[in-house]
């Protein structure tokens, strides 16, 4: 018997926009690609606002997808280098008028140690406020597992999701960091398709989530489908994988626009 | 026509400190593979490099035909590394495998000439695992190989993770004696790697255990290459770098 096509969920997209080579798209043009993808759902973080006024960017992100919010849960971003009262505050505003559901932070592009004194009150915040926060993950100086899970430990409230399970040379020290902390949970995009076996071997499934980068580059959202396939989990691993874990974290539609 | 594929990127898994070829030839069996260029992992890649070269020179016998071996030597043994590896080439080995992440050096450090050198002089290609921050960077690479222009080196998983996008190009363009292999990293960086060194500097690999290769040909099923690009990245470049004779 031919098992169905499987629900996917895809818990690491961005909204294209002019950095990185990206041609900047509109919430229909992205959602028509992803769903040619098989995608039903996606959260959806900004890429420009990484990199300079995350309020301006966030705005635009809101905006982007703000008809098509049953299908994208957008997530906002902001500067942990800008002043801690006013971060606080966009990250309320962000929740509370464009109704964005996560927080991404990027220690690498956003040039933030894990150590900054403003990190671990705006993870608390977004544990208030209801917000999964996903890092980048996996690159040095910034943005190594375990620097993450040492700013996750002093949030145990917060959900913290490492972007790239540690990338290919830092996966082991993410299987560790979910491993040990409640709240760090593991989304499989970027190391490779052996990694991503012993990945989902090591760690408790409830605890995977399947990003694409999608939005990034050409052909990654396929690419990261085809690898988790490859990875020869059971179906009903995959399925906990690509859409039950997402679907619990962050229903798709609860605060639909 | 059906290509008979080579395979330049296999490191055998170390069970009970031995080499074991079993599980990628389980892993391979669907894929038209003909023929695998393998390198040691592990413990045998970092400290016992004579065992290493020993085992996989018994390996080659066993499959002759089927597996290229490359040899290892850590550059931290000094004299006796020089040694070790001229006793692997005279064995067959077919070039030298280096992970400096493994191995303990910066991949442009001067510690690695006296093994490029012996490389120069039988003429034996350099695989280097790249994609490692600080030790193991494409532009390290590049350095390396303008310093040998004759040694050919292998730009190992193409600087993945996060090198691939932004150096593996521009580095591999530094030096020409650079061939990109092509495993882990994604579809796109593949294709751009085709368009802007050429195929002739292209190598497919499955990058096992790391990837797999299931994986790996569903990114170059997805490429569409031309036959004639695909049949001098799937095995002509390898053939001709590898020196094979199938």
């Amino acid at each position: 018997m031919e098992t169905p096509p499987m629900k996917i969920i895809d818990a690491h997209t961005h909204f294209p926009g002019y950095t990185f080579g990206c041609t900047p798209k509109s919430g229909q043009q992205l959602r028509r690609e992803f769903e040619k993808e098989g995608i039903a759902g996606a959260w959806i973080m900004t890429t420009d606002g990484l990199l300079n006024n995350p309020a301006r960017h966030n705005d635009l992100l809101a905006e982007g997808v703000r008809a098509q919010r049953d299908f994208f849960i957008p997530f906002c971003t902001v500067s942990p280098h800008d002043n801690l009262d006013d971060s606080l505050r966009e990250m309320e505003r962000c929740a509370r008028e464009l109704k964005m559901r996560g927080l991404k932070l990027h220690p690498w592009l956003q040039a933030f140690s894990m150590t900054h004194p403003n990190v671990v009150p705006i993870l608390r915040k977004a544990g208030e406020l209801e917000m999964p926060v996903l890092f980048h993950d996996g690159t040095p100086p910034y943005s190594a597992p375990l620097q993450i899970a040492y700013a996750a430990e002093q949030v145990p409230q917060t959900t913290i999701i490492l972007g790239h399970s540690g990338l290919d040379d830092l996966w082991e020290e993410a299987v560790i960091a979910c491993q040990r902390h409640p709240n760090i949970y593991l989304c499989l995009q970027g190391p490779s398709a052996g990694y991503i076996r012993e990945i989902i071997r090591r760690c408790p499934i409830e605890k995977l989530l399947f990003g694409s980068d999608g939005g990034f580059m050409p052909d990654i959202t396929r690419t990261a489908i085809v690898k988790l396939q490859c990875s020869g989990a059971a179906h009903r691993v995959l399925n906990r994988i690509f859409f039950e874990n997402p679907r619990r974290l962050l229903p798709l539609g609860r605060h639909g626009g | 026509m059906k290509i008979e594929i080579i395979d330049s990127a296999v490191c055998l898994p170390v069970v009970k400190h031995k080499l074991c070829l079993e599980p990628w030839r389980r892993e391979t069996k669907q894929w038209n593979i003909a023929h695998a260029i393998v390198a040691p992992s592990d413990g045998l890649v970092a400290v016992d490099n004579t065992e290493a070269n020993n085992q996989m020179a018994r390996l080659m016998k066993t499959w002759r035909g089927k597996i290229s071996g490359l040899a290892v030597a850590n550059p931290w043994y000094g004299k006796r590394a020089v040694k070790i590896l001229r006793k692997a080439f005279d064995d067959g080995l077919a070039g030298l495998y280096i992970h400096p992440a493994c191995q303990g050096f910066k991949l442009c450090a001067s510690i690695i000439n006296p093994l490029i050198e012996v490389c120069r002089e039988y003429d034996r290609p350099v695989y280097s695992h790249t994609g490692t921050p600080v030790c193991a960077m494409p532009f390290q690479l590049a350095e390396l190989a303008r310093r040998f222009p004759s040694v050919t080196f292998v730009m190992g998983h193409a600087g993945y993770s996060d090198f691939s996008g932004y150096d593996m190009i521009p580095a591999a363009k530094q030096a020409p004696n650079i061939m990109i292999e092509t495993s882990c990293t994604v579809g796109s960086l593949v294709q751009a790697a085709i368009n802007e060194i050429g195929p002739e500097r292209v190598l497919f690999g499955s990058g096992y255990p790391r990837s797999l290769p299931g994986y790996e040909f569903a990114k170059f099923k997805s490429l569409k290459l031309d036959p004639s690009v695909s049949a001098l990245v799937m095995r002509e470049n390898a053939v001709r770098l590898w020196k094979l004779r199938l």
